[in-house]
């Protein structure tokens, strides 16, 4: 026994030490995106594939939604065509440093150890974060949870501080839809998940008779990548740039609501923080 | 325990960066603690049903009615050939939407928790093996056992219970305990209903601690160990059950 | 004597006869399922089912290409491992008995784990570049591992069945140790081996979608995805997973059949 325990501990540690990531960075000069985007007169930008409202397939095929659509609008004003890489959020960092990519539009969230790798564009395009969705009445603030069961997704980062901060059972399920599907089914009191994701779910009008009755325990922004050597290149601003006049004149707000989404607190105050005062010129 | 395993472990993880969370942290500690009694429970279970099972489904491989026979036949064919993980599933959120709600004074839980769930479908998944694996033990019972109980006066249903029954037990004691491990090793699919066992449970800390590396070694000790146990069980059944005269 | 008589008799007829009742017993429950609901006919279940089918049997083909090349990769490296077993130098025996006792006392989902978290999702190689390993892939070799170690098993127990006698008349006609295996134990072996093997494959792929647990897009995971695409109704749940079972039970269970005709002939000779 004692020979099998330390072979296996060996194994393990072989094991974890294959963890660390191998980076392909190299050195590079910070507007080399650009001119190669300019120069093949396409921008190829990576968006998730099966993400509703934001990126999914349509009945014809297409990759549609808000970010294939915010996607669209950055071509645009590069006035090159835009192509669409679907990624996952297991591969999309990669495929940006493989330059297989040269933006990631990717329902990313901006967080401190992505930061390190990527180049991350100021500010943020939307933002989400954890919530409750439940049957109407059954749950009206977070202290409610306490000692009831809550259905969760398996490896979800914020799913401790259900447990730990308002006392809830977690029940994690290893996917979204037996989750949602166990909430149904009544086999928890709320699916406890991305606010984005629920508000998405709810606008779907399948959830008849269910409600996301608090908000969010935090509030975390998305944001659009570049390759790190670019973030401050003129890549990186023109994206900052473009981002900063969605929520000004208002195109991020306008898409929440044509994708039927609850509106957010979130969308709002930057929509009302970047608002340039243009009252001077009234005379 | 805690106070004496926190101060060797978080060294191990200073000098080798090794983090076995469980046990230096408590609330990991609880998960891990709750994985294993969930799972050995879940385990003790699971085996008992599929006995229970397997027994009642080789009597009723015997019966005169042609009815029980089919039906037998057909609960083996479909829970052997169909994918364990799908009957669970089935189980849970098909039959279990059927299920009536218990008021838990405010809000509802399903009468069967998802732990209840995992017992029966599994326990009906590994029962299936067992009836093939009793009825063959049956058929090892000598003819001639048979007819010296009928010189005896024993009617069939008393040579049954007392003499073929008993004696097909130990000759498939083997079989059985092959199957009882695999089962046991099974029932980690619960996983997939949420049943904290303990695969549940350390896939909890690995995503929390992205010490995946060390978790999957507990694991690994776990079931290890687990098979272990149940062998050396089994083997002393064999041992202690053993005829004089008969088998090996 | 008349009850050994019957029980042959139902077990030749039972195959044809279960067919048929379980496709009734499947098409009465969906109908059961189906018949209180009230939508529109395009509502009903059975016809959400009709359109989700192609995607879900897309999913099969996988569930079936995953078990078929775990199967090829499993026979192979089982042998081999095998072999390594039996092998009359211990430092060879005593690792190879190790790794076989691992991955058969493992749960299929534990290796499985081990495999789809500890493989990085892509590997340089000198000539190729960088090339990207799919997560199926990735489970198809936590399918191989403990397969090819019950397969070792097989094949330890099978060359330990066959009597000392051969080994010993062959040694006599000066075959070496390499020779006795190739033309004389090996040949006997395959057939002791075949219901087992049969057996693996059987079990093999009913395992497979535990895949659907680490994100790989099989029948199971197809089934999941078109049940929510089509609004997770709960009236869903019983036919689409009762379709799922069937598409199993139509690919396996001839192969059971066929391995228990295999069974009991080897043990009637």
């Amino acid at each position: 026994m004692k020979t099998m325990m330390a072979m296996i501990t060996t194994v393990a540690i072989a094991a974890g030490s294959s963890f660390a990531p191998t980076s392909l960075r190299a050195q590079e000069n910070n507007a080399e995106t650009l001119s190669a985007v300019m120069e093949r007169g396409v921008l190829r930008i990576g968006v998730l594939g099966a993400f509703k409202p934001w990126a999914f397939r349509a009945q014809d095929g297409t990759l549609q939604g808000i970010e294939v659509d915010l996607a669209k609008r950055v071509a645009e004003s590069l006035g090159v065509e835009a192509e669409l890489v679907e990624v996952t959020s297991a591969n999309r960092i990669q495929f940006l440093e493989q330059k297989r990519i040269d933006l990631i539009i990717g329902g990313m969230y901006d967080t401190a150890s992505r930061r390190e790798v990527v180049g991350i564009i100021e500010p943020g395009y939307w933002a989400s974060g954890p919530s409750l969705m439940a049957r109407e009445g059954a749950i009206e603030s977070w202290d409610d949870v306490a000692g009831k069961p809550i259905c969760a997704k398996q490896g979800v980062i914020y799913n401790q501080l259900i447990e730990t901060d308002f006392g809830a059972r977690l029940m994690a399920f290893a996917g979204n839809a037996e989750g949602k599907e166990a909430l149904r089914s009544g086999k928890c009191v709320a699916w406890f998940y991305d606010d984005s994701s629920i508000a998405a779910d709810l606008a779907t009008g399948d959830w008849e008779g269910f409600e996301m009755p608090v908000d969010a325990l935090f509030v975390n922004p998305w944001a659009a990548a570049v390759p790190i050597a670019e973030k401050d290149g003129a890549f990186g601003k023109i994206l900052s740039g473009l981002i900063y006049g969605w929520h000004e004149d208002g195109t991020l707000i306008g898409l929440q609501e044509e994708y039927d989404l609850q509106s957010t607190a979130w969308l709002a105050n930057m929509h009302d923080s970047f608002a340039y005062d243009r009252t001077f010129l009234a005379d | 325990m805690l106070e004496f395993t926190a101060p060797l472990f978080l060294a191990l993880q200073q000098t080798t960066g090794l983090n076995f969370s469980p046990f230096f942290d408590e609330y990991d500690l609880g998960r891990l603690m709750t994985g294993v009694q969930t799972s050995l429970l879940l385990i003790l279970c699971v085996l008992a049903v599929s006995l229970v099972v397997g027994l009642l489904g080789a009597a009723a491989q015997r019966s005169r009615f042609w009815v029980l026979r089919f039906l037998v036949a057909t609960y083996i064919a479909v829970f052997r050939n169909t994918p364990p993980v799908v009957q669970l599933l089935f189980f849970y959120f098909g039959l279990g939407a059927f299920t009536p709600q218990v008021d838990m004074g405010g809000w509802y839980e399903p009468m069967i928790s998802s732990f209840g769930w995992a017992v029966i479908a599994l326990g009906i998944f590994g029962g299936s093996y067992n009836v093939e694996i009793f009825r063959a033990g049956i058929e090892a019972v000598p003819k001639a056992t048979s007819e010296a109980t009928e010189a005896l006066a024993f009617s069939p249903m008393q040579t049954f219970v007392h003499v073929t029954m008993p004696l097909a037990l130990r000759f498939s004691l083997p079989a059985l305990a092959s199957n009882l491990i695999s089962l046991a090793k099974t029932t980690s699919i619960a996983y997939v209903i949420a049943v904290p066992e303990m695969t549940y449970a350390l896939s909890g800390v690995w995503n929390d601690r992205l010490n995946v590396g060390e978790m999957m070694t507990l694991l690994f000790v776990y079931y290890i160990a687990v098979v272990a146990i149940i062998s050396v069980i089994m083997g002393q059944l064999e041992k202690r059950l053993s005829v004089p005269g008969l088998g090996k | 004597m008349t009850n050994a008589v019957s029980t042959t008799r139902t077990r030749s007829t039972v195959p044809i006869l279960l067919g048929a009742a379980l496709l009734l017993a499947s098409l009465a429950i969906a109908y059961l399922a189906t018949s209180h609901i009230a939508k529109g006919p395009d509502d009903s279940p059975l016809k959400v089912l009709g359109r989700w089918i192609p995607f879900i049997l897309e999913g099969f083909t996988l569930n079936i290409l995953m078990s078929v090349l775990a199967m090829i990769l499993a026979t192979v490296s089982g042998i081999g491992l095998g072999f390594l077993q039996i092998s009359n130098a211990v430092i060879i025996r005593q690792p190879a008995r190790f790794v076989t006792r691992v991955f058969r006392n493992s749960p299929w989902l534990v290796i499985l784990f081990a495999i789809m978290l500890m493989v990085p999702f892509e590997i340089t190689l000198p000539h190729f570049g960088t090339v990207m390993i799919p997560g199926w892939v990735k489970a198809t070799i936590g399918f191989t591992l403990p397969v090819m170690a019950n397969i070792a098993e097989l094949l330890r127990g099978a060359v330990a069945s066959i009597p000392t006698g051969q080994w010993e008349s062959a040694e006599s006609l000066a075959f070496s140790r390499m020779q006795t295996m190739r033309h004389v134990i090996l040949p006997q072996c395959i057939r002791r081996m075949l219901p087992g093997w049969m057996n693996w494959f059987a079990l093999l792929t009913l395992m497979t979608p535990i895949a659907a647990i680490l994100g790989v897009n099989e029948a199971l995971g197809n089934t999941q995805a078109a049940m929510e695409s089509a609004g997770s109704s709960p009236d869903l749940l019983i036919p689409f997973y009762l379709f799922l079972m069937s598409i199993f039970f139509i690919f396996i269970y001839p192969v059971s059949v066929w391995t228990k005709r295999l069974e009991r002939r080897f043990a009637a000779t």
